[in-house]
């Protein structure tokens, strides 16, 4: 702005009350010198004017309305609240909804989602893995088990047949135990002069001695004889045979799981 | 526009904690910062995301307000601008860049604002007419310098006063008054000539 004077006021001080005189503050003298200014100043003047021109453009200017979703997204920006009340959509009335849905709604789909989540997923796939490949080495079929029947009058059938194999397991160990106190009551009868320490040096549970000696010398000494049944030579299996020269004798053979020299 | 005492107050419960009082703080102030934006940088987008950032940076340095210092407003409004500045100055280039890039037909900016405003004698509506001028105003005092267009802004549509405006734009205030008068004549001699090459 040129720095000349004009009525007494130079342009730098005009300018200074252009505002001031624009909102209506400047009174009196002033305002006087002020207008003679304007009235004699080729640039002051065209200044007032535009300036006075440029501020009723602006006043034109109303406010503008923020969008309704400014304020919502400024509070979940800033405190990370979602707030909801300041959500103008309003809610649209509920239907009614039955128990399974409720159910479904509060516990089945809450779960499912968590079921669904990677980790979770890849726990439950390990535990299955883990499951089915120990159920191959138990030996246990999944057709087996998808071919059991659980109709109540299959698994009664089931029941009954489980039963009837146990008593007749029961009754067999039964006999044989039977059959085995007769043997030892038999053999007791056929040698009652034997020395009681002699035969206790040879018990295999003699524990004094080494065992593998023991076994060794007990294997020689069977040789190819028969070895009655109340012998103590591990798992047997009887077979009572009639020995040809003293048919009243009853002699027994025993077989074991061990190869006799 | 503030009671100081309930505004310290609020701002003493923000910075405790309280959510309510930063709720009534954003209710309060976010027309205004919006305004102040969308009139400084011409977009509604730009404008709520400049309004967002200035409510961020405002829940970050709430703890620095000093009520002696000045009014609540007055702080708020310096942040606004300092966010608008730089807002401005990161834009900048980018505006260059897409006036070098455009031809002049395509590009907004590089056309005479009379060419930018449509056909004016055609509406019947008043309250039409009176948008359409009001658009006409906005697109103009886009055209101003930043300088003359933050000091028209907060003098003229947020009615702040010259001291205030000072400080919030860390200038002498007679700065802020030839500011203010050098924009309101630049904008009425571009709307002069709009208008002029309209009719």
């Amino acid at each position: 702005m040129p720095d000349h004077t004009s009525n007494g006021m130079q342009c730098n001080e005009f300018d200074l009350l252009l505002s001031d005189a624009l909102d209506g503050v400047l009174s009196g003298a002033g305002l006087d010198r002020f207008q003679a200014h304007a009235r004699s100043c080729k640039t002051c003047g065209p200044l007032l004017e535009e300036a006075e021109a440029g501020r009723q453009w602006l006043k034109g200017l109303t406010e503008v309305e923020p969008p309704a979703s400014l304020v919502p997204n400024i509070l979940a920006s800033t405190t990370g609240v979602d707030t909801q009340r300041l959500r103008t959509t309003v809610r649209a009335p509920q239907p009614r909804v039955s128990w399974w849905e409720h159910v479904q709604a509060s516990f089945l789909e809450p779960t499912w989602a968590l079921v669904r989540q990677p980790r979770f997923a890849m726990s439950f796939g390990m535990a299955f893995f883990a499951l089915s490949v120990s159920l191959t080495m138990a030996g246990v079929n999944i057709h087996d088990v998808m071919s059991i029947s659980l109709r109540p009058s299959a698994i009664r059938q089931t029941y009954y047949h489980t039963q009837a194999k146990v008593v007749r397991y029961v009754d067999n160990v039964r006999a044989v135990y039977t059959m085995q106190a007769a043997l030892r009551e038999i053999k007791r009868n056929m040698s009652p002069a034997e020395p009681g320490p002699a035969k206790q040096k040879e018990r295999k549970n003699d524990t004094t001695q080494k065992p593998e000696q023991k076994q060794e010398r007990n294997y020689s000494q069977t040789g190819e004889k028969l070895i009655l049944a109340g012998a103590p030579v591990g798992p047997f299996v009887f077979d009572r045979i009639i020995d040809p020269s003293n048919p009243d004798l009853p002699v027994v053979s025993v077989t074991t799981d061990r190869r006799f020299v | 526009m503030e009671d100081v005492q309930v505004v310290a107050m609020l701002v003493r419960r923000c910075i405790a904690g309280d959510a309510t009082a930063w709720e009534e703080i954003v209710q309060s102030y976010n027309r205004r910062i919006y305004n102040i934006c969308y009139r400084f940088a011409g977009s509604s987008d730009d404008a709520q995301d400049l309004t967002q950032e200035v409510f961020i940076k405002m829940y970050r340095t709430l703890p620095s307000y000093d009520p002696s210092k000045g009014a609540f407003v007055t702080w708020v409004t310096t942040i606004t601008r300092n966010l608008l500045v730089d807002h401005f100055r990161k834009t900048k280039q980018d505006r260059m860049t897409d006036s070098m890039d455009s031809t002049a037909s395509e590009h907004e900016d590089a056309q005479p604002l009379s060419e930018q405003i449509p056909d004016q004698s055609a509406p019947p509506d008043t309250r039409v007419r009176q948008r359409e001028v009001q658009e006409t105003v906005h697109q103009a005092l886009g055209k101003l310098s930043p300088e003359l267009r933050e000091a028209l802004i907060l003098r003229d549509l947020q009615d702040m006063d010259y001291k205030e405006i000072a400080t919030a734009l860390r200038v002498p205030e007679g700065t802020v008054k030839s500011r203010i008068n050098r924009g309101r004549a630049e904008l009425a001699r571009l709307l002069q000539r709009t208008y002029r090459q309209v009719m």
